[in-house]
């Protein structure tokens, strides 16, 4: 992708909110990064809005609390991958000369889609009678039996997530003292062998980026790194035998090899260039398994990996700096965004105590639904 | 076995199983064949899902009862939409390869520990809550025991 930069970013933190609106966690990301991105919001030219849990319409309705410039607002939805989706999309509109400066948004609230299900107003169905953590518990008992893993194994990812987290003042979760192995094993389970604590918690949130022509970047902000978008890929499930069509699936592993492929190429770096790593761990047992597929160890290597702690900050390639889905959280529509918020700061060195020395390279992963995968690399110059 | 029941059985949703006459017998799950390239596909669908056929000359079949199971879980929650005492604490989950060829995910009746990947299993119905006079049911696969 050429000369497209992250010129801002901002966040209202994820947790549980109850009474504070869309409008205002929406705003208050906005204008957060608006600023950090020395921008008004009479510079933004397009708008694209990404929630799935909030009504029709909420888009618009929302960027109405930054002023009627009249610009196009486009919501994009995408399960999971809902921010990372818009993301893109504001992207390909600077890299195509469409506009200089788009402002990227997401918001939800999770909480209140999981009292209007307890309330009943939801109706149960063929395809969501399970609930979407024994999909990802599916996936631990198989690799149990294929390679040997031990819920140790996911126990010590969560372990590393939450403990990130509670250097993140964005995060949902913030542990008190650092987790051990042991506490997260003696969390509830939820779908075995997967715990409350391998998994990622109900909240509410917002995210922003603001987009625009690196050119701008340099302009707007000379005292600081300049932050590219250098590829975006987005991949839609591919036939083959085995497939999985019904409830909320985890999705073929193939779309995630596919899709790093195709940005890896694009950037003409490899895995072993990166620096850090923001995946789709809404469950312990999906940081695991993107480890292999994202090209950051080989197959069966992830275990081992895991106990040499390679993926922890001073490792070889830190993953979750933020606390991933499981510390930092995961409303829905702005969770990708969080994760360019992270990576963003990271690449221009301003993430104080998770700080990764020297970072200059990241990648941002996410699922949507286990039907669409989609996958960024930013990049400093 | 689920309880015997004199009321009438209906689907938690209609076009995914079959609900036969006798209480005994085992559902069959409603799926598409593929006529261009002999494809199996559960749920139905009108339109082959790979990408070298994609052909519309499809053919409604039903598949099962019997599986083998790729991988299982056991939920610690209650099954969401269910009233049934017998699941309030939790149930069990599986990916269950049928002969024919798709990859299917439904409860599973019994315990964790009465669960072996590779293991045959057979579909049966399980009712979820009773409604309107009618029992709501919903299709599960229990292992089937050695030498039956």
């Amino acid at each position: 992708m050429k000369d497209v930069a992250v010129l801002g970013v901002g966040m209202y933190r994820f947790g549980l909110h109850g009474e504070v609106s869309n409008a205002t966690m929406g705003r208050e990301a906005g204008m957060g990064a608006l600023r950090d991105a020395g921008l008004s919001f009479r510079d933004v030219q397009a708008a694209y809005v990404g929630h799935i849990f909030a009504e029709v319409m909420s888009g618009v309705r929302v960027m109405k609390e930054f002023g009627l410039t009249g610009i196009p607002v486009q919501r994009i939805e995408n399960a999971s991958a809902t921010g990372s989706a818009a993301f893109r999309e504001a992207c390909l509109a600077v890299a195509a000369g469409h506009s200089d400066v788009v402002m990227v948004l997401g918001f939800d609230k999770m909480s209140a889609m999981i009292q209007q299900a307890a309330a009943g107003i939801r109706q149960a169905s063929m395809e969501d009678a399970i609930l979407p953590a024994a999909f990802f518990a599916l996936w631990a008992t198989r690799r149990m039996h294929e390679r040997g893993m031990k819920a140790e194994h996911l126990a010590r990812i969560a372990a590393k997530n939450f403990n990130n987290g509670a250097l993140n003042p964005m995060s949902q979760r913030q542990a008190d003292k650092p987790v051990t192995v042991e506490k997260v094993l003696g969390s509830r389970m939820v779908a075995w062998p997967l715990t409350t604590m391998m998994s990622c918690p109900i909240g509410d949130g917002a995210a922003c980026a603001i987009v625009g022509r690196a050119d701008l970047a340099k302009k707007l902000r000379p005292d600081r790194p300049l932050v590219r978008v250098t590829a975006s890929a987005l991949q839609s499930e591919r036939y083959a035998p085995g497939h999985l069509f019904m409830g909320p699936v985890v999705g073929p592993a193939q779309m995630t090899i596919d899709a790093s492929q195709q940005v890896y190429n694009e950037a003409g770096v490899g895995p072993q260039d990166l620096d850090l790593v923001q995946v789709h761990d809404a469950f312990a047992i999906e940081e695991l398994e993107y480890y292999e597929l994202l090209g950051l160890c080989a197959p069966g290597e992830a275990e081992k990996c895991i106990e040499q702690g390679d993926f922890e900050r001073g490792g070889r390639v830190a993953v979750s700096t933020d606390g991933g889905l499981i510390a930092r959280g995961h409303p829905g529509g702005p969770t990708g965004l969080a994760q360019i918020w992270e990576t963003t700061l990271q690449l221009r060195g301003e993430a104080g105590a998770r700080q990764v020395e020297g970072a200059r390279i990241g990648l941002c992963h996410m699922m949507g639904g286990g039907s669409v995968c989609v996958i960024h690399l930013l990049a400093r110059d | 076995m689920t309880a015997e029941s004199a009321r009438p059985r209906v689907p938690i949703n209609p076009g995914y199983f079959t609900i036969p006459d006798d209480p005994h017998a085992a559902p069959r799950l409603l799926g598409t064949k593929c006529k261009a390239c002999g494809e199996h596909y559960f749920p139905r669908r009108a339109i082959c899902a790979r990408p070298e056929c994609l052909s519309e000359r499809t053919t409604d079949v039903e598949l099962g009862p019997r599986g083998t199971l790729y991988s299982y879980t056991f939920v610690h929650l209650p099954l969401f939409g269910s009233t049934n005492l017998a699941h309030m604490d939790g149930y069990g989950v599986g990916q269950v390869d049928l002969a024919e060829g798709p990859r299917v995910q439904f409860p599973l009746a019994g315990k964790q520990a009465e669960f072996r990947i590779g293991q045959t299993l057979q579909a049966e119905l399980d009712v979820l809550r009773e409604d309107g006079g009618n029992d709501v049911v919903i299709v599960r696969f229990r292992p089937v025991e050695a030498g039956r």
